[in-house]
């Protein structure tokens, strides 16, 4: 968004910013609590999830 | 790519209403599945799930195409790029993952509304899941809408690399 109304700062620090790190960081833990709660009870989410429900409404009248 | 001013403003302003309209969207999906799950009126919550289908399918879902596509074609005809700045590839990477969830998960919430139009007693046990999901993607917009607006430093070793290129030949960058 609004990509025209600033120029590009061609100034800018040569490392990877804090920011990224910080926000790789916390997209890392994030997957990673995913993929935790994911194996601890695979019938909460994913195609797991769909299964269970598809096999619940299969069973009702 | 270049493009006219007045035509990167039109295309900037296309790629500000589908952001934002999708993030809309995402708001009143949310409204809806939070609804369904505390509501104790059976036809509230199979309502919910029609409308939760429709929106998706029907608003969402254009919107976030229409969002990637034009914010793809709009990094490329300003100096920003698509990769030279931490920030444009960030938003790019976020948006990616966010509308292939979407697609993924439709189909699950087109399942759930049907058997919600035929069987008016039948019980879910997926709106959890749409919390999850809607919630996600909630978070998601926010944080590329903050991206958008703050635009934090940083270039990638792709942009610096093409930034010291154009420095070294200014003829040739003059030129193109």
């Amino acid at each position: 968004m609004s990509q025209t109304h600033a120029r590009p700062d061609h100034g800018s620090t040569a490392s990877i910013p804090r920011w990224v790190k910080v926000f790789g960081i916390v997209a890392l833990v994030l997957v990673l609590v995913f993929i935790v709660l994911h194996l601890a009870d695979p019938g909460r989410h994913g195609p797991g999830r769909h299964i269970t429900s598809i096999e619940h409404f299969a069973q009702l009248p | 790519m270049t493009m006219t001013p007045r035509l990167r403003k039109f295309v900037l302003t296309a790629h500000i209403t589908s952001s934002v309209g999708w993030l809309g969207a995402v708001v009143v999906y949310l409204a809806l599945a939070v609804a369904a799950l505390t509501s104790q009126d059976a036809q509230m919550v199979h309502a919910a799930w029609i409308a939760m289908e429709l929106i998706g399918w029907f608003v969402i879902v254009p919107l976030a195409l229409a969002s990637l596509l034009i914010g793809i074609v709009q990094s490329l005809s300003t100096p920003w790029g698509l990769f030279r700045h931490y920030w444009v590839l960030v938003k790019l990477l976020l948006t990616v993952f966010a509308t292939i969830i979407l697609l993924l998960h439709m189909p699950t919430v087109s399942y759930f509304a049907g058997i919600a139009a035929e069987a008016i007693d039948a019980n879910f046990d997926g709106l959890g899941g749409e919390l999850l999901h809607a919630g996600g993607g909630l978070l998601v917009l926010l944080v590329n809408t903050t991206l958008s607006v703050y635009k934090p430093r940083g270039m990638t070793p792709y942009g610096r690399k093409q930034n010291e290129q154009r420095t070294a030949s200014p003829a040739v960058d003059a030129a193109t």
